[in-house]
Parts: structure tokens; sequence; C-alpha cells
């Protein structure tokens, strides 16, 4: 990998350009290209994006398309089937199932992105310092982080998901989405931050980081503008599968009434009941696990593909 | 060499263990670390009451107190005559805590459930490896083929259906639509019948769906490795030497690949040793299978913190011998490791 900055400090970029056969294309450009011309990459992509425009236009959708909200109760519409006024049916409580669902994709991937992205910043962070420096603190983070990953992590969910730990006057209830992927990141981030370490450690004594450090950058500048740019790529791939990782983990938390608490619609919480449907409603349990099926499968063939587009070699 | 080794990784377990039970116990005491469920808030026991229940509990003490005694240092240092006074037994003793909810002591609890989770768990890895090597030799055979194709594209799949949602979906067509259609089905939860069930018959019908659920993600991720694994060692020398030698193809793919690509497998494999007490969790709630991952979920809900506490030291402490267990296997088939 090369890092543009040390570039900019060994080389006077100006002088290169106008020799250069073809424009310098940098590194991020480059992959872009690759990911470009990789159609089922993309494809993935496009269903990643397609179902956060629904998320985020979940209440458009309910008052211009749906006409209904997700949580008014129609007790004499309950378990009606698809027709004009339900699309896609009704629940136990005559609410719209295609509404819930819609709102339900909003807090599933509110959980998952939150989640994912407060462990890239933990996991990143411990895994850049504790490679970075080494010794001591490489042991003590590291030691924490193995004691962290004995833990089975659905044993550590349930304990604080009942718990519902207080940080100050912050308390971690499961009733809300930020909270609960503030525990799944807590729970999670371990695994990313040996990730960093271990890329950290093969890039910290290339050429590069000897010439930024004997100009006197500090340390601070040497993990941020020179550590950081070049394990980007990897925590990127990494918190992009992870993201249908934890998108399994919140629905199980929310299918086991640990996580997203009805009424609020998840779809998890959604399967909860799931047995119950089982002789009149099968679409109730079919849409919910369709939607999570297809969305993490997309996510997943997404980050392989970041994966083969960041790093060639590895496909 | 390998003793020395085997020696070392044991020594570096026993920090880890400490720092688990440390971190669970902590977790415990700063978010419900002097609440007896169920009592605070009844307006018919008194305040006195109230801290005479405490004070039974330990509840009253400082922290570092509660925890020596959890894991139960002052019982063994008493009886070594160390130190005089009454101690609780602790973890170190094999307690593993008391449930808030019966008074018993955790661990017997556990120890009733274990045998389900491993007829669960062991069953579910048995069929995945079984299934997945013949895939992946299969897909790795057949490079760029049609089944090569749909293997990848099945495990892909594999990876992403919720193991719950896959549960559901079998017991709505094994035990739902078969019984509408008048097939023989199957039970659709538990380990055997509560009425007259427990025979062996009975209780392999109740293990299939689980068994098949749990096996499917192990299925998904070990035949790609066993495919990538079987690929690259076709493409080595000695391969190639067995070739040139005019050995029989079946010999050469089943005497001397196989043998060598088992070997990355197996360590994969070891990984999932610690996940025998664990990784059935989620398909134990779902088929109300009574392993410990159900117990866990039930004691949970009932706020018992102290048996859903020794639970997770448990299956922490399995997590650490196991991986121990794993690394070991690795170095004994492995001998190119170097023991550092």
């Amino acid at each position: 990998m090369i890092d543009p900055n040390a570039v900019d400090v060994a080389l006077p970029r100006k002088e290169y350009e106008g020799e250069a056969a073809r424009p310098a294309q940098s590194y991020w450009n480059e992959s872009w290209e690759r990911l470009r011309s990789n159609p089922v990459g993309m494809g993935a992509g496009v269903v990643v994006l397609l179902m956060v425009a629904i998320a985020l236009a979940a209440p458009l959708l309910s008052t211009y398309v749906t006409h209904h909200n997700p949580y008014s109760i129609d007790l004499s519409a309950t378990f009606s089937m698809p027709s004009k006024a339900h699309w896609l049916g009704s629940d136990e409580a005559g609410r719209d199932t295609l509404t819930r669902l819609i709102y339900g994709a909003q807090v599933t991937l509110t959980v998952a992105f939150l989640a994912v992205a407060v462990s890239l910043v933990v996991g990143g962070t411990v895994g850049l310092v504790a490679g970075f420096y080494g010794g001591l603190v490489d042991n003590v983070l590291m030691r924490f982080v193995d004691v962290l990953l004995s833990i089975p992590a659905i044993y550590l969910l349930i304990l604080l998901t009942i718990l519902q730990p207080k940080i100050g006057p912050i308390v971690l209830s499961t009733s809300d989405p930020r909270s609960l992927a503030v525990i799944i990141a807590v729970v999670g981030w371990g695994g990313l931050s040996r990730l960093v370490r271990g890329e950290v450690l093969s890039v910290k004594n290339r050429d590069f980081m000897l010439a930024a450090r004997s100009i006197g950058a500090s340390d601070l500048r040497l993990i941020s503008r020179h550590l950081l740019p070049n394990v980007l790529a990897v925590m990127i791939v990494a918190a992009s599968l992870n993201v249908g990782a934890v998108i399994i983990t919140e629905s199980i938390l929310d299918f086991i009434g640990l996580g997203i608490q009805p009424p609020t619609a998840s779809w998890g919480n959604m399967l909860t009941n799931a047995q119950t449907y089982f002789y009149h409603s099968i679409w109730l349990v079919l849409l919910p696990g369709a939607l999570i099926f297809i969305t993490v499968l997309a996510m997943n063939v997404f980050g392989n593909a970041l994966r083969d587009a960041f790093d060639p070699r590895l496909k | 060499m390998l003793a020395k080794y085997i020696l070392r990784r044991v020594l570096a377990s026993i920090p880890t263990f400490f720092g688990v039970t440390l971190v669970s116990y902590f977790l415990i005491w700063v978010t419900a670390g002097d609440i007896v469920p169920g009592v605070e808030i009844n307006p018919y026991i008194k305040k006195e009451d109230i801290d005479r229940i405490r004070h039974n509990l330990g509840l009253d003490q400082p922290f570092w107190i509660q925890y020596l005694n959890w894991l139960g240092l002052p019982n063994l240092a008493a009886q070594l005559h160390l130190i005089s006074g009454d101690w609780p037994k602790g973890i170190l003793e094999g307690e593993f805590g008391r449930s808030l909810i019966d008074g018993s002591p955790v661990i017997t609890h556990i120890l009733d459930r274990l045998p389900n989770t491993l007829e669960l768990t062991i069953t579910a890895i048995l069929l995945g490896v079984l299934i997945a090597i013949p895939l992946g030799v299969a897909g790795a055979l057949r490079r760029g083929s049609k089944i090569d194709h749909a293997l990848t594209a099945l495990s892909v799949a594999g990876v992403a259906v919720p193991s719950f949602w896959l549960a559901l979906m079998l017991i709505l067509l094994f035990s739902v639509q078969f019984e509408q259609w008048h097939l023989p089905w199957l039970p659709s939860g538990g380990a055997y019948s509560a009425y007259q069930g427990g025979d062996f018959l009975d209780r392999v019908l109740h293990l299939i769906m689980p068994a098949i659920v749990l096996s499917f993600g192990y299925l998904a991720i070990w035949s790609r490795f066993g495919r990538s694994s079987m690929l690259e060692v076709l493409s080595q020398d000695y391969v190639r030497t067995a070739r040139a030698k005019g050995m029989s193809e079946r010999r050469v793919v089943y005497l001397h690949a196989l043998r060598n690509a088992l070997i990355p497998l197996v360590t994969l494999v070891g990984l999932e040793l610690p996940s025998l007490v664990s990784g059935g969790a989620v398909v134990e709630i779902v088929f109300g299978w009574p392993g410990i991952g159900r117990f866990a979920l039930d004691r949970a809900f009932g706020h018992d913190y102290t048996a859903v506490m020794g639970i997770v030291t448990f299956a922490a402490l399995l997590v650490i011998a196991g991986n121990l267990l794993a690394d070991i296997l690795y170095a004994f088939l492995d001998p190119r490791i170097r023991y550092t």
C-alpha cells in the first residue's frame, strides 16, 4: 500500500504529474474502479442503498404510500389477508404489516450501522494504540480483549440487556435502538481491534513511518495521518462484513425479547410470536425473516466485493 | 518442546480466567450490586428485613470482599488454616454462585443441562464436518463448474440466514405442514416427549431439526474453507510428484491431497470447541431445548443475576479451555508449527 502523505513528504508531487504516462491514480481511485467493474458487488451495494433509502423515507412512505401508522391498532381487521387496504396483510392487532416492515428497517439499520460505527471507533483506536506502542500498553489492551472474547457473546448480550447498565446519566435501556447499538458494540469491538493491531504491526516498521518519524512527526500525527490511512481499507472491509453479523445478532435479541421492545417494530420482534401465526398467517413469518436474509446477504456480498476491490490478491 | 509449549499456554490462560471473573462480577456489581430482585419493591417487607436479607446474601460488603467470596478464596484460605472464620464456598471449589431464586448452587443446574447441550452441539458439529468435507472436495475438484458455483452460492446464502428464522421455517414445514398433510411430522420443541417419551427414537426425532439448523451455519463456513484448502493443496509440489509417479487420480486426491487439506480444517473445527457449550444457545431457545442456553435465558428473565453470572463464567472457562485445546491440537497435528 502507498501512503499518500509519506509521498508528499518525500517527493514533491507537482514535478511528477506532467511526466506520468497516465494520470496518477490513488489507491482509493483504483479500488473504486475495481469495485465498479464487479457487477454482483455493485448490485448488492444497490440493494443495501435501497434498504437505507426505504428506512430513511419511512415516515413519507407510511403517509403517502401505505396510508397506515405502524402503531395504529384496528381490532376489526386482525390477521387480514393481503388486500388493497393492507398490501401485505395485518398482524394480531390489525397493524399494517408493510408499514411495520418499513419502520422495522429503520430500527434494524440504525442499530446495525451505529453498532458497527461505535465498534469501529473503539476497536480501531484500541488496535492502533496497542499496535503502535507495543510493549506493556499492547499487552494490557490485548489481554483485556482476550478476556472480552472469552465470554460467549450471546451470554454477555443477555447479561447486558437484562441489567441495562447506567453510564453516568445514560441508561442503556434496550427499548432504544441507540442503546442497543452501544450494547452490541461494547460486546463486539474485540475482534476488530485484534485485526487492526495485526495490520498496524505489519505497517509500522515500513520506511515511510521511519521517514515521517525522522522529520519529527508526533505520535498522534504518526497514528492518525500515516498509520490510519493504511489500515483504513482493512477496517472498512471488516466493518461492512460486520454489519450483516450485527443485523443477525440484533434480530436474535429482538426475537427472544431482550432487544427492541414492542410496540416499536423491528424485523426481529415481529417474529417473536411467529409460532402462533403458523396456522393462519404464514406471511407474517416469511416476510421479516426474508428481509433480514436479503439485507444480510446483500451486505455480505458487498463486503466481499469491497475486500476484492481493496486487495485483489485475496481473491 | 511440546510440553513446554503446553505449560506456557496453560499459564497464560490463568490471568484470562481471572479477568473474565472480574469483568463479569464487576458488571453485575456496578449495575445491580445491592439489589435483591422482587424484595425491594414489595411494600409488605420492612426496611430492617430488607437489610437483613442483604446482609445474609453478603450484599452489604465492599466490592472486593464480595468478589473474593464469590471466587471462594477466603474459604480456601480458611481450609488451609491461613485465616479463621466461616466463608462461603465459591467458584474455585466449583460452586459458581448460588441462584437468587432457589438458593441452590448454580453448578448443579448447569450439570443438569450440560448433557442435553452437548448432545445437540456435538451432533451438529459431526453433521457439519461429515457433510462439509465432501462438499468442499467436490467444489475443489470441479472448480468453476455448475456444482462449484451452486455450492458457493449456497454457502454465501447459508451465512446470511438467521438461524432462528431457519428454525421457524423448518418447524413450519416439518411440524405444521407435515401434520396437515397427514405425513409423519417432527416434534417442534424440547429434547424428548413429556408423555411416554425419552427412549432413543424419541430423542433422535427431537434432535433432527435443532441439529440441522445448528449444523447449517457450520456447513456454510467449513465447506467453503475445505474447498480453498483443497485447492491450495492440489497445487502443491508433492501432489504433482504423486501424479508424475503415475498414481491414480483417486489415490492422489484421497491419499495425498485430502489428508493435508484436512489439517487447517481441523483447527477450524477445533476453534468450535468452545462453542460446544454456548454455540447452540439461540437454537436451544427457539426449540425449547432444555440446555444451558435456554436455562440462561429463563433465569435472565427471572432476574436471577447470580445464576446468569455463574453460567457466563462457566461458559467463559470452557471457551478458554477450548482455545487451549485447539492450540495444542494444532501444534500436535502439524509439526511445522514453531512453538513460540
